[in-house]
């Protein structure tokens, strides 16, 4: 079995649209932005306020990248924080991939379910999806990054040609007063919040030794930063300037509602569209969090991670049937949220922010070794 | 070999995960048009559903109506519309409605309160119409169609969309209907559906059937939060339509402003024809008092002239530009106080503007705007600018000058 992981150098493009795609599928899919802080016109400055924010938080995760850019995430933990200390937050971020995986698998599942294949078994579903991203997640990164180069450009046309199709329903007064309900304060805590959900910085250090190029670290995580909240900001704006910034906050797959009112003539059925490319970016997203899973557990055991693949698809496949099949995830919106902000400030900023302090006091040594 | 035929297998698997959720067409009854009223303190539903049969060669020359009207009822909608099949031999299909009538009581009890099964099921289309059955139950005022077209629910879809021609109707879909309920300091408006007896000579159609009756969507229905509280007549509706900038063409009718002072006497009329209009509402605090304001720019062709004025002369094309606004604004600022006195909400939107001019003052006064509303000075300025005269220049009764 060969190590799809080892050999694998990626350019700046590839690893760009990867990130791109990993952040937008969460404004195509439930736009958690509508419902943080107040959730009102002013949304779309709360998404540009939060990539200040983004970089802030995310300072100490790619710093340490960048100090250790020949080592993954949980390879320059391991130098940091000792072995001992190292494997445990191995452990942790695997943890954290999991986790992130049967999210996104219950959420992608839970859209099927309502908007596609109402009748058809979750677990069908769920297999269905296992399958196809166990097999890409099985060709490597390498596959994974390729796949997006042809993918991720149809997602982002497909995303903005619908965006354009529904330029007739557009109502831009929908948007004022501009910064008059709001707070400072509900400004920048709904920007904080935000910032959190993106969790795809966790797969960037992944990446940062696979890169052709280590000095791109920095350009990517700016213009992925920069690209990804502007698109989720258009695509936010489209569909509240649409249905009204009430009924976005009803909604629970608010794009697909927007993709719904748009008709040329006696045309309709434009969500079928949408769904396609949701469909290829979900798969991008689920494949990637399940090969990271995989190397995180090579890690672990020192075994090659396509060992891994299937084992842990058919436990996230009993895991997403069992959630899914019990209760609705997206509708109970504040336990959701909750958990994923805990999760991301444990992930993002705490652990990294140890490892940045533990570097401190112990550069020296490092730099020696 | 192996690895092609096991992509065949899992592309092929991809495309079977539709069988659970196949619907074969000769199983579905297609709704194009359904109707909700309150029959008993229940939800009865009503439904135009397409005969398949209708359309087939075989059913040429029989007496096969175009669709079958089913009902079902039920505590809720859902309720309702699962009764049907007790009765009917397909699942009710809704996808292609356009068109979703509401009884007059069912809207008086509350419509977005009780709708919410139309946009939680995917079948529903936002877009529909939403139109109120006036004065009458829903299924009343279904299965008549006195127009060309066989089917009777296009035939109502066909008469909204005529708003393009005459704006004294509303067309509101389900989301602009939930956009204008959810805004503070704004309440929905609907279109309406009326049954209205024909004129003797329409009467008997060319197949003997019943042609009594037609539909009308003249006037709109008023909403105060999601409850109907009354109509607007049509020239109210297209004042209406003036403030809320949903004018897309129809004609203004106005007293030709006639050079010889004997023919104005006899209030000869003249029309133009709205090419483009641009409203803009604005609302400005004076003295501690609320003025509510309109400036409404519009391009108009030439489209009748009863009366003597010659159009050829730039200054009578002036004064025919001042009569039309002057039209315009004195059936505009009818309707606003009507709508003031009569039903004391805000369907225009001022509320709206007040809180993107005024935010802080907004929070203050947000409770008692419609109250504020009710009270306040309105004032339009219409600006006509007449920019085609058609093929004809001066009336055709008045000789030119030898």
């Amino acid at each position: 079995m060969k190590n799809t992981y080892e050999k694998v150098k990626l350019s700046y493009n590839q690893v760009l649209l990867l990130i791109i795609v990993l952040r937008l599928i969460l404004g195509l899919t439930y736009m958690p932005v509508v419902h943080v802080s107040k959730g009102n016109q002013d949304t779309w400055i709360i998404l540009l306020l939060s990539i200040i924010y983004k970089i802030i938080f995310n300072f100490p995760l790619i710093y340490l990248s960048n100090k250790f850019n020949n080592f993954n995430l949980l390879e320059f933990a391991d130098k940091i924080m000792g072995k001992f200390l190292g494997t445990i937050i191995t452990m942790f971020y695997t943890i954290i991939f999991l986790l992130a995986n049967i999210l996104f698998v219950t959420i992608f599942v839970e859209v099927l379910d309502v908007a596609l294949f109402p009748l058809t078994p979750t677990w069908f579903n769920t297999v269905l999806a296992f399958i196809t991203c166990a097999y890409i997640s099985y060709k490597g990164l390498n596959g994974l990054c390729r796949f997006g180069e042809t993918v991720v450009p149809i997602i982002i046309g497909g995303t903005f040609f619908l965006v354009l199709l529904g330029v007739n329903n557009f109502d831009f007064s929908e948007l004022l007063p501009i910064l008059s309900d709001s707070s400072f304060k509900d400004l920048n805590l709904g920007a904080m919040n935000t910032s959190f959900r993106f969790a795809d910085i966790l797969i960037l250090v992944m990446i940062t030794p696979k890169l052709t190029n280590k000095k791109d670290l920095n350009k990517i995580f700016i213009n992925s930063t920069i690209y990804s909240i502007l698109m989720v900001t258009i695509l936010i704006v489209a569909t509240q300037i649409t249905l009204g910034v009430e009924y976005t906050k009803h909604a629970n797959f608010p794009f697909l509602i927007y993709t719904r009112t748009i008709s040329i003539g006696e045309i309709y059925g434009f969500d079928s569209l949408y769904i396609g490319i949701w469909i290829m970016g979900n798969i991008m997203k689920i494949s990637a969090y399940l090969y990271f899973s995989t190397i995180a557990l090579e890690k672990l055991t020192r075994k090659n991670n396509q060992v891994f693949i299937i084992p842990v698809s058919i436990i996230l496949i009993i895991l997403t049937i069992f959630i899914k099949d019990r209760e609705p995830i997206l509708p109970i919106a504040g336990r959701l949220n909750a958990i994923i902000q805990i999760l991301s400030i444990i992930a993002i900023i705490i652990v990294p922010s140890i490892m940045l302090i533990v570097y401190y006091f112990r550069r020296k040594r490092l730099r020696n070794t | 070999m192996k690895r092609k035929i096991l992509t065949t297998i899992l592309a092929t698997i991809i495309f079977l995960t539709g069988c659970w959720d196949a619907r074969e067409l000769n199983e579905l009854g297609i709704s194009l048009v359904i109707g909700f009223d309150i029959e008993d303190d229940k939800v009865l539903i009503t439904a135009e559903i397409i005969n398949p049969v209708y359309s087939s060669e075989e059913a040429k020359g029989d007496q096969i109506q175009s669709v079958e009207y089913v009902q079902g009822i039920g505590n809720t909608i859902l309720e309702a519309s699962r009764d049907i099949t007790l009765k009917f031999d397909r699942r009710l299909f809704i996808s292609h409605n356009k068109v979703v009538i509401f009884g007059e009581e069912f809207a008086k009890r509350g419509l977005v309160k009780n709708i919410d099964q139309l946009l939680r099921e995917r079948e529903h289309r936002e877009t529909a119409k939403v139109l109120i059955a006036k004065g009458a139950k829903a299924y009343e005022v279904m299965g008549i169609s006195s127009g060309v077209e066989q089917i009777p629910a296009n035939y109502i879809a066909e008469i909204v969309n005529n708003i393009k021609y005459n704006p004294k109707t509303g067309d509101v879909n389900f989301i602009q209907f939930l956009k204008h309920y959810y805004h503070e300091g704004r309440h929905p408006v609907a279109g309406v559906v009326e049954k209205k007896s024909k004129d003797e000579i329409n009467k008997v159609g060319n197949d003997g059937s019943d042609k009594d009756y037609e539909l009308t969507t003249l006037g709109m229905a008023v909403f105060k939060g999601d409850k109907l509280v009354g109509y607007l007549n049509g020239n109210d509706t297209k004042s209406v339509n003036f403030i809320l900038n949903k004018i897309r063409g129809g004609i203004i009718t106005f007293p030709t402003p006639s050079e010889n002072q004997e023919a104005e006497n006899l209030r000869d009329f003249s029309s133009t024809v709205i090419i483009e209009n641009k409203t803009k509402r604005d609302v400005e605090i004076i003295d501690n008092k609320v003025i509510l304001k309109a400036k409404i720019n519009l391009k108009t062709s030439m489209g009748e002239i009863i009366g003597d004025v010659d159009v050829s002369n730039t200054e009578n094309i002036k004064k025919m530009e001042e009569a039309c606004s002057k039209a315009i604004e004195e059936g505009i600022t009818l309707a606003v106080k009507r709508v003031q006195e009569e039903f004391k909400v805000d369907i225009f939107g001022f509320g709206v503007e007040f809180h993107k001019k005024y935010p802080d003052k907004w929070k203050e006064i947000r409770d008692d705007w419609d109250q504020i509303f009710s009270e306040a000075e309105f004032q339009i300025n219409v600006n006509t600018k007449i920019i085609r005269t058609g093929l004809i220049n001066t009336p055709l009764f008045k000789i030119k000058v030898k």
